[in-house]
Order: structure tokens, then C-alpha cells, then sequence
């Protein structure tokens, strides 16, 4: 039986078909959670609403622009400060946030009057910023306001000023994911096309589908530039609005997050015949194939080769280390969407743990698929789960660490099971080379934390023991390895700083000249 | 040179201190044992509440969604509803208590929550759960509506409703803490204790900050019941601390059952739990003991070490749920600081006649200014653009850049405090309450002064 | 000979199946083509058919993904090098054939047939 059923979900029978176990020999024809269907009210799903999926996953990443919800100020609140998207703008997008408080007497006689004003007001109070997004809402949505007549209004009486219009309400789809495919679809046709970059490469992408979640997107930034690859924008971590309405001028759209904005690499491939490369930022294989590819495609695969070589060489020492210690840990690996095709085989290959289950809170059955495809067989896939099935899960596997996010991390506390933050990331970033180490070490310093073999001792009824005040995380990770890999001397744990970010900002990058299509290294810009 | 009290002239939020109504429902439900609120609104309404409430209380607690999509909009969503409790009571065979927590969505739309509750309790209950106890409550909180202070004060109120049940007296204070921490219930528990009082206390959040156990087995709830909630009507009074988090409740039960009420003070500070402890005795009749005399004391120590040499003249910044704020202005005065920005982030028409806020304005003689219907941006512009100079912020996590960009220390209190470590579990009522603050307080400003060698050789005698 | 052929195949499968994504676009038609030009740069860069980098950008990144399948392939599956071109067509057919059906005829992705992204 492929389909896996919870006893606690065997009073709602249509739970059955979101969840899979992986079995011997079967494929993905033979069996595929449902998903990106109606959420069950009362189960007490994970998922989030489309509003959020729109203005507090895809949108306010963008450092330079007001972000405006129109509706009560909960909206705002909720989902201000819930996230690690940090940019080189001094944080201005995690600083501020916007909201127009729309009260009972708006609802009544409408809204638009005091859009418009708070509007005016945002502009006013940050004379810096021409930019604008604003973010409908369940209640503005069901008032009908004219959101894009009055931000046309505001474009006429502001000169210079620009706004983006997203409606995405609450509750326009079974998740955040319906907010993900509007704000895609509504960029691409309102914004996209509408300014003319200046182009300084011959090798020109948009980075699509990266958040800079702890500066992701400054490490694969810190590799397109050494690659002397323009970025003309990323959507949207750490991507300023002017640059994301040039993405038509691309010559290769290098996706991250398919499930986030596909659509618009998509739209992008078919209106203006720009290819479409899905990589993967994450692991040292998956990462190193990634820009030998982008290489590949521009001719420059030279300079991916260099870049793979020294970090590998910088810090494939420091990643085996962990994977010896790693070896055959069992993972729930529990994201919201995209990470768990990410990481499924490479966390496998590179660092030994073993993906006993998957799932998505708001992924599509494309997401299943990649998932599924990059498990081993046994493991268990679940769709939109629940609290109850999450930890029924938790119950029978026995992971021994799962990654997920805070509040379900909360839940995993209480029964002992250690938790990693996979959508913010403990202490990330986890994209690059370093950053994959930093992934490894967080989950070792996660599995094998004193505290979780103490949380095990019922000091009413166990043996205590008197001998020694102290363990260390190796005292529990090295018991059963072998002299020769504890006392290796090519191996060692992770060397790079609290911030590794620090390091990145204000590098100066080669300058290539710009001849065709053959690009010649003339010089190395001096270094800082 | 006095206080005034103004109001926010923008019509718009720039960081806003509150979030809106059915978060404060939410916060209140949690705090009822066997009990798992629904929240009738698009599923962001209750997953970032549940991720804010973790994130403060570093918990997780359960609430459910009844999870409107496109349809509902066109159609209604009564029928998810009814769904919903069905679904949450089948695999939650504990639950008693569903409170039906409205939004702005299901508000607009009209759904008829009272109505799907008599249809409940008529058809679905009666014929699947036959002889199973269990209380549907609507609860209307429409976003648009005041803030979270609001939600909160109006779910504590259609709790004690439901439930209060005229019976024998009972003999016990009714206590309404209002939206406080397990910290906070600890302490006044404490309090009442020594006082040898009886009470009934709303909500029982002392368990919110809750052990990891050997067994590995434990989910975080609160532990009012629903026979506390019940006898409230039997109560010999009800002193409800804060005037806008849990006053309509303690209104009700005098309309209602002749309970009397007594609203306020919030007892922070020490003459704020003077007057705490001194409505206690007016009410249960039990003499205010040595051992309070004592702890008082140790308060008054601390205190007195601290007050005229490092927090005299010490210019603040207060933000914070409204009679939070304004105990922490009073207490504030007390240790001879200047509150020179308070700001209360919703628009309750009440402020104005608010007595305490009026005894403000009569009797401050340096330039302070209480905002209403205040959001973050009117603090910063005032430090940004105005000159304001401020030698301490005292407030909620969500306000942690202006601390940080400003280089102004900053002590955390009130909800949510994520940023810090543990703060929920300490008081700040009580005069466990006084210290801890007053220490926090003159420590940050310590740490500050050695940060910016600020005359921090002063500490190497003190 | 046919069982060895079969296991060969699932080999590249597996491969592609754990360690690719471009198998995975989100609709019918895509995932035809995508499978169709992938898997037949594949089999022309095997085979040593094709020396030049294709001039058109949305031909060249499947190329990319052509090449990147080979030299993986070669590496992790050595025996790949010692095929006679028949029975590397014979191969790409077959592999072609079954991801189509994995991904795309056989899926049970109920979004593939959506006319819309």
C-alpha cells in the first residue's frame, strides 16, 4: 500500500491521499500525494494564506521599495519580523513595514481615500524611496477597492514615482502558494519590460526564486560576479524593484525556487525566448554542476571550474568531517515548499543523514514529485500536514533531528526531537560551499547538544550518574568512529566566522573586458 | 512644560505596535485547559498568531483555521465551520471548549457565526456526540475593529458569559490579570497566597512556560477550567487589574450576578501593588501580612539603590499594551525618571477619560507626550527628525530597530518579547515585579555606558 | 541482453531522477520537450555528433543540460563509454521512452494538463 494513512487522520479519509510511502520498486506512477488542494478546516494545518504567500514571502524581500498592505494593521504586524530575509540596504525592507488600518468605517463607505493618503504619507515620510508595493488584503479585497486607480493617481500626482499593485487576498487559494503564483504573474505583466538596464556583461542573468534568507543570494551574488556574470536582478532577495522590471533583458534565467516563481521564468521563456536553467544552490555537487552549467552555457565554464576548486579545496574538509559524524542520522526533512527537493539526495550523498520523511506545508504535486524522486525508498511523503500527523510521524520514525519551522520546531521540543529552522536556517547562510558546511555543522551541533541526551534522564527512576560534570558534543558524536577518522588530519570541523557575510560585502571583482564572445580576465581589480 | 495627549496625525501605520482584534481572542483562549479555538478567517489569521505566540513564549500551541479559500468569499463559509469543529472534535477527543473566534474576512462577508453555533448544538452535537461536553462560543472580532487589547478584553468577557453559572457562593476573588505572562500569574499568585486569598484566577497561564519532560510526551495549554469560569458568578468580587484587557468581564459579572467589580490598578510598581494588595483586603477582609511587609522592603532596597543616583532624570520612551504602558509611566515617575514618549497603539476612545492618564496631565511638569492611535514611526520621526533624546526604550520586541539604530538601550516588556531570552518568565507586577525591572532597567543603562564609555568608569565604586 | 539494456537505462534513470530538475517543469508540453531535447543532446553528445555550442539560447541550455547528463554519466557509469552507437540510440530511446512516461504520460500530476502557468 503506497498511501499511507495516520491514525489520527482515519476519521478524515480524504487525508489518505496526501500521504506516500516511498516503496520498493514503485514510482512516481504508481502513487503521488494530492496536493495544493482546499485546506481540511480544523486539522490544524501549517499553512499560511495567499496574502502572505505574495507580500511577506516574494515581495518585501525587495530592499528598496514601501511595502503597503491595504487593510487592518494585523496583516502587517503578523507578518513583519517573521523572516531572515536580510539585504545589503541596510535592512530597510525587515526595518519597515506599511499598513493603511483600514477600520470599521472603511469598510462601510470604502477605502481608496485613505489608501491614497497613506500613500502620499510613505512617500513623504522616506523622500529616498520611489518605490512602491501594494498588497491587497482579505478585507480591502471583499470592499472591492480600486487598488490600481488609486496607485495611478498617486503615479500622476508624484513624478518619479513608481507603484507595483498585488491582489492577493488571504484567501485566493488553498495556500501562501496562490499569493506566490499572483505576485508572479502580476510582476511579469505589469512591471516586467518597463525599464531598460544598463548592460555591463556579455553574460547577463535574473536570479529568479532566491530570498536571500541569512544572504544567500550575497554568496551566489559573490560567484556570478567572480564569474564576471551581470546580475540584472534576483527576484527578490535582496533585488531592488527597478532591476526586477528589467528582466527581459536577460540572457538566461537561473531559477532557484521553482515552487515560488516558476511562473515567471516560465512567462519569461515564452514572451521574450529567454531559457529557463533550474539549479541547485545547495551542496558542494549540486552547486558545483550548477555553475559549471551557467559556465557551460556562456562559454566561461573556465571560471566555474576555478571558483569550484578553490572552495572545494577550502572546505570540503571541514564538510567530510561532519559527514562522518552524520553518518546514518535519520531526518525529518519538513520545509514549506521547495527544500525538500533541494536538499533530499544531497543531504543524503554529502553528509550521510538519512531522509526518513518529507513534506510540504503549501508545495505542489510537482513538488511531491522532485521530493519523491530524490528520497530513498521507505521514506515517507506527507502533504499540507497536520499537528497530529506531524507528530504521529514523529512518534514512529524517531528522527533523530527535523527541519522545519519555528513553531512546529516548539512542538518537536517537547518530545525531545531536536529542530532546525529550515526556512530562516539556524545559523545560515546555507547556500555556497561555506555555507553548506555551516548547514552540516548546525545539524551535528543540533543532533549530538548535551541537552538532548539530559532531557532523556527521568532522575525519579534512572541510574543518575555522579562521574563528570560536563559532556562535550564530540564525547557523543565520536563514541563509535573508528581511530583512524577521529584522528584524521584532513578533516576538521568548521573554521569560518559567526558572520560570513562580513567578508563579502564591499569585494572588489575581476574586471573582464568585454569583447564578443570571447572574454579575455584583463586585470584583477584591487583588493579592498 | 506638562503632559499632553495627542493623536497620531497620519492616517496611516508605519510599524505598527498592535496587531489587530482576533489575535488578542486567541491569546485568551489559549489560556482555557481543554480547550482549541477555531479562528473563521484565512489561514495567515491564525498560523502567524500561533508563530508570534511561539515565538514570545517559545510554545506551541494549538489553534485552528477554518481555512476560508476563494469560494467563501462568493458564497459564505459557514459551512467550514461546521466542518471544522467536527474534524477538531473527532481527533481531539479532550476538547471541550471551541471558541469560534471571527475576522474581517468572515465579518465583511456576514457569516452568522452565532447561527452556526445553534445549528451545532442542534444537529451535529446531539447526533455524533451524544453526552460529549462540549461549549461552541462565538466570539466577534472583527479586524477593522480596536487591536489585540480589544480582542483579548472582548474573548475574556464571552468566556465568562458562556460559562458563569449563579450557584452557591463560593468565597473567592475572581482575578482578570489581563494580558500578562506565566511570570507575571506566578507572582500575583504569590501575592494572593500570603494574603491567604482564594481566587479564581483568569487566565491560568502559569503552565504556558512549560517543561520538557523524561517522557517526552507534554503540550503546552493553559489550566483555567471550566468550573473556574463558572463559579466567577459565585465570587465575592472581581478585581479585574488592567482597565482594557478583562474589565468588560469583570462589568459583566457585576451587571449580572451582582459580583462586584473593582478595576485596577496594574500592579506594577510598588505603589501600584500597594494599591493592589490594599483592594485585596478591602475585599476578602484578610490583613495585608509581615512577610509582604518584608518583601516590600527588599523592593524598597533595591530600589533605593538604585532611583536618585542612575535612573533619576533618565529619559524614556515607553510603548507597551495601554495599562501596561501607563503603569510603567507611573512606576517610572516613581523612580524619579522622565517617561517623555508614551505611545498607546490603538485608537480606544477611552484613553481620554482614562484617570490615570487625567492625573498624568495634572501633575507632570516636564514635557511629556502620550500618543494614541500610535504607531512605531511616531517614536523615530521624533528621534530622527524631532531631537528627541532618550536614554532608555521601554517596549515590545517589534520595536527593536529604533533601540538598535538609534543607539538606545532598550529593556524588553509587554508582548512579544523574542528577541530577549526568558522574558516571559519574569514578573513585572509585584514587587518581584519592581526589582526586576528597575534592575533591567539600570543594568541596560550600565551596559550602554560601558558600549559607549559613557562615563562608565563611575560603576568601579558603587 | 534486453534485462542488462533495462538496467542500464535505470541506471542513467536513477541518476537523473536524484540528481536533476529540468524533468520537472511544471506542465505537459514543457516536460515533453524538455525530456525530448535534453535526453536527444544527451545521445548526439554521446554519440559525438555535436562539436559547437548551439548559437540559439533556449537550444543551448538544453544542450547544457545534455552535457552535464553525459560527462556525470561517464563518470559514474563507466560501461556507458564502451557502447557501440546502436546501442546508444537503443539506450537514449529507451530512456526517453520511460522518463516520458515517469514524468509526463504516466504522471499523476493532476496540474500538467493546466493550459495555464
Amino acid at each position: 500500500m503506497p498511501y499511507h494513512e495516520f491514525e489520527v487522520s482515519r476519521c478524515i479519509p480524504e487525508r489518505k491521499k496526501h500521504a506516500v510511502v516511498k516503496g520498493p520498486g514503485e514510482t512516481l506512477a504508481d502513487a503521488l500525494p494530492a496536493g495544493y488542494l482546499n485546506t481540511i478546516p480544523g486539522s490544524i494545518s501549517e499553512r499560511g494564506c495567499a496574502y502572505c504567500g505574495a507580500k511577506h514571502v516574494i515581495g518585501t524581500p525587495m530592499k528598496d521599495v514601501i511595502h503597503i498592505s491595504h487593510g487592518p494593521t494585523g496583516c502587517t504586524y503578523d507578518t513583519w519580523q517573521t523572516k531572515r530575509y536580510i539585504s545589503d540596504n541596510d535592512n530597510f525592507q525587515l526595518k519597515y513595514t506599511f499598513a493603511t488600518d483600514m477600520k470599521e468605517k472603511h469598510i462601510v463607505f470604502g477605502a481608496e481615500k485613505i489608501l491614497k493618503q497613506n500613500m502620499l504619507e510613505a512617500f513623504k515620510a522616506f523622500p529616498d524611496i520611489k518605490r512602491m508595493t501594494v498588497y491587497q488584503t482579505c478585507a480591502s479585497a471583499l470592499i472591492g477597492d480600486d487598488i490600481e486607480a488609486v496607485a495611478q493617481e498617486v503615479m500622476e500626482e508624484l513624478p518619479g514615482v513608481d507603484v507595483f499593485v498585488c491582489n492577493s487576498p488571504g484567501f485566493r487559494g488553498p495556500s501562501q502558494s496562490g499569493g506566490h503564483h499572483t505576485i508572479c504573474i502580476a510582476w511579469f505583466e505589469n512591471k516586467v519590460g518597463t525599464v531598460e538596464p544598463e548592460i555591463t556583461s556579455d553574460y547577463v542573468i535574473n536570479y529568479v526564486g532566491e530570498y536571500n534568507i541569512q544572504g544567500d543570494q550575497e554568496v551566489m551574488q559573490d560567484y556570478f560576479n567572480t564569474m564576471g556574470i551581470q546580475i540584472l536582478s534576483t527576484f527578490t532577495g535582496n533585488g531592488s524593484y527597478d532591476g526586477l522590471r528589467a528582466m527581459h533583458k536577460a540572457h538566461l534565467n537561473v531559477l532557484e525556487c521553482a515552487r515560488s516563481s516558476e511562473y515567471l521564468c516560465n512567462e519569461l521563456r515564452v514572451k521574450y525566448g529567454i531559457p529557463r536553467l533550474d539549479i541547485d544552490g545547495f551542496g558542494f555537487e549540486p552547486l558545483g554542476n550548477s555553475l559549471r552549467k551557467i559556465g557551460l552555457f556562456f562559454g566561461i565554464e573556465d571560471r566555474a571550474e576555478k571558483i569550484i576548486d578553490e572552495e572545494t579545496a577550502r572546505w570540503k574538509p571541514e564538510l567530510d568531517w561532519y559527514k562522518h559524524r552524520l553518518q546514518g542520522k535519520k531526518v525529518c526533512l519538513w520545509p514549506g515548499g521547495s527544500k525538500l527537493w533541494h536538499w533530499a539526495n544531497v543531504i543524503h550523498e554529502e553528509m550521510g543523514v538519512d531522509v526518513v520523511s518529507v513534506y510540504t506545508k503549501f508545495g505542489h504535486q510537482g513538488d511531491m514529485e522532485k521530493g519523491i524522486a530524490r528520497v530513498e525508498e521507505g521514506a515517507l511523503a506527507i502533504d499540507d500536514p497536520n499537528e497530529l500527523e506531524g507528530l504521529e510521524a514523529m512518534y514512529n520514525l524517531k528522527p533523530d533531528i527535523i527541519f522545519t519551522g519555528k513553531r512546529p520546531g516548539e512542538v518537536a521540543k517537547k518530545i525531545r526531537v531536536p529542530y532546525l529552522n529550515a526556512h530562516a536556517y539556524h545559523n545560515g547562510p546555507y547556500k555556497g560551499f561555506e555555507g553548506w558546511v555551516r548547514f552540516a555543522r548546525d545539524i551535528y551541533n543540533g543532533i549530538y547538544s548535551p541537552i538532548h541526551e539530559l532531557a532523556k534522564i527521568d532522575i525519579s527512576r534512572d541510574a543518575i550518574s555522579t562521574e563528570g560534570g560536563f559532556k562535550t558534543q564530540r564525547m557523543i558524536s565520536d563514541v563509535n568512529l573508528p581511530d583512524e577518522v577521529k584522528n584524521d588530519p584532513s578533516m576538521r570541523q568548521y573554521t569560518g566566522a559567526y558572520d560570513s557575510l562580513a567578508r563579502l560585502r564591499g569585494k572588489t571583482y575581476p574586471v573582464f573586458e568585454r569583447t564578443g564572445d570571447k572574454q579575455v580576465a584583463v586585470e584583477m581589480a584591487t583588493a579592498e | 512644560m506638562s503632559c499632553e495627549l495627542l493623536q497620531k496625525e497620519r492616517t496611516g501605520v508605519i510599524n505598527p505596535i498592535f496587531t489587530c482584534q482576533p489575535a488578542g481572542a486567541q491569546y485568551a483562549s489559549i489560556g482555557i485547559r481543554e480547550c482549541i479555538g477555531i479562528v473563521h478567517g484565512g489561514q495567515g489569521c491564525v498560523m502567524f498568531v500561533r508563530l508570534l505566540i511561539s515565538q514570545h513564549l517559545k510554545e506551541s500551541f494549538e489553534i485552528a483555521s477554518s481555512s476560508l479559500h476563494e469560494d467563501a468569499a462568493v458564497f459564505g463559509a459557514c459551512h467550514r465551520v461546521e466542518e471544522g469543529v467536527d474534524v477538531l472534535l473527532m481527533r481531539y477527543p479532550d476538547v471541550k471548549v471551541i471558541p469560534i473566534i471571527s475576522t474581517c474576512s468572515t465579518e465583511i462577508i456576514g457569516d452568522d457565526i452565532d447561527g452556526v453555533v445553534r445549528k451545532l448544538n442542534e444537529e451535529l452535537l446531539p447526533t455524533k456526540y451524544p453526552g460529549r461536553e462540549v461549549h461552541l462560543i462565538p466570539i466577534h472580532t472583527p479586524s477593522f475593529v480596536g487591536s489585540m487589547v480589544n480582542g483579548y478584553d472582548v474573548a475574556v468577557r464571552d468566556f465568562v458569559k458562556y460559562f458563569a453559572t449563579k450557584g452557591e457562593p463560593n468565597g473567592k476573588l475572581n482575578l482578570i490579570t489581563g494580558w500578562v505572562n506565566p511570570g507575571d500569574v506566578s507572582a500575583l499568585k504569590h501575592l494572593l497566597a500570603e494574603m491567604e486569598v482564594d481566587a479564581t484566577v483568569l487566565f491560568e497561564i502559569e503552565s504556558f512556560d512549560s517543561p520538557t519532560m523524561p517522557d517526552g510526551n507534554h503540550v503546552s495549554h493553559g489550566d483555567t477550567t471550566i468550573e473556574d469560569l463558572q463559579g466567577t458568578a459565585n465570587a465575592i468580587g472581581t478585581l479585574a487589574l488592567n482597565r482594557y484587557e478583562g474589565a468588560k468581564a469583570a462589568k459583566y459579572l457585576e451587571e449580572k450576578f451582582a459580583v462586584p467589580a473593582v478595576i485596577g490598578p496594574t500592579p506594577v510598581g510598588i505603589r501600584n501593588t500597594d494599591a493592589f494588595l490594599a483592594r485585596v483586603k478591602e475585599m476578602t477582609g484578610k490583613p495585608i501580612p509581615r512577610s509582604l511587609v518584608i518583601e516590600r522592603g527588599i523592593a524598597i532596597d533595591a530600589l533605593t539603590d538604585l532611583v536618585h543616583m542612575h535612573l533619576a532624570d533618565k529619559r524614556v520612551a515607553i510603548y507597551a499594551n495601554p495599562d501596561l504602558a501607563i503603569a510603567l509611566t507611573e512606576f517610572c515617575l516613581d523612580l524619579e525618571m522622565k517617561p517623555l514618549v508614551v505611545l498607546l497603539g490603538d485608537d480606544n476612545p477611552f484613553y481620554e477619560d482614562d484617570p490615570r492618564i487625567k492625573r498624568l496631565r495634572e501633575n507632570v511638569d516636564f514635557p511629556m507626550e502620550i500618543i494614541t492611535n500610535a504607531d512605531f514611526w511616531e517614536l523615530e520621526d521624533r528621534i530622527k527628525n524631532r531631537g528627541l533624546e532618550l536614554d532608555l526604550i521601554l517596549g515590545h520586541s517589534k520595536g527593536r530597530f529604533i533601540s538598535i539604530d538609534y543607539n538606545i538601550p532598550m529593556v524588553r516588556v509587554g508582548f512579544p518579547t523574542y528577541d530577549r531570552a526568558g522574558i516571559f518568565r519574569h514578573p513585572v507586577v509585584g514587587y518581584a515585579g519592581a526589582i526586576y525591572l528597575a534592575e533591567q532597567m539600570a543594568n541596560a543603562i550600565f551596559t550602554d555606558m560601558e558600549h559607549k564609555k559613557n562615563k562608565e568608569w563611575i560603576l568601579n565604586v558603587w | 541482453m534486453e534485462q542488462v539494456m533495462n538496467q542500464r537505462m535505470e541506471q542513467l534513470l536513477d541518476h537523473i531522477m536524484k540528481k536533476c530538475l529540468w524533468q520537472f517543469h511544471s506542465r505537459a508540453w514543457d516536460r515533453e520537450r524538455q525530456n525530448r531535447e535534453i535526453i536527444g543532446w544527451a545521445g548526439r553528445v554521446l554519440l559525438g555528433e555535436c562539436d559547437a555550442t548551439p548559437p540559439d539560447p533556449l537550444d543551448r541550455c538544453h544542450w547544457v543540460d545534455g552535457v552535464a547528463l553525459v560527462r556525470a554519466w561517464r563518470e559514474r557509469f563507466p560501461w556507458i563509454n564502451t557502447l557501440a552507437v546502436d546501442e546508444i540510440r537503443a539506450l537514449m530511446e529507451s530512456l526517453h521512452a520511460r522518463l516520458d512516461f515517469l514524468t509526463r504520460t504516466g504522471s499523476l500530476n493532476a496540474e500538467l494538463t493546466d493550459p495555464h502557468y
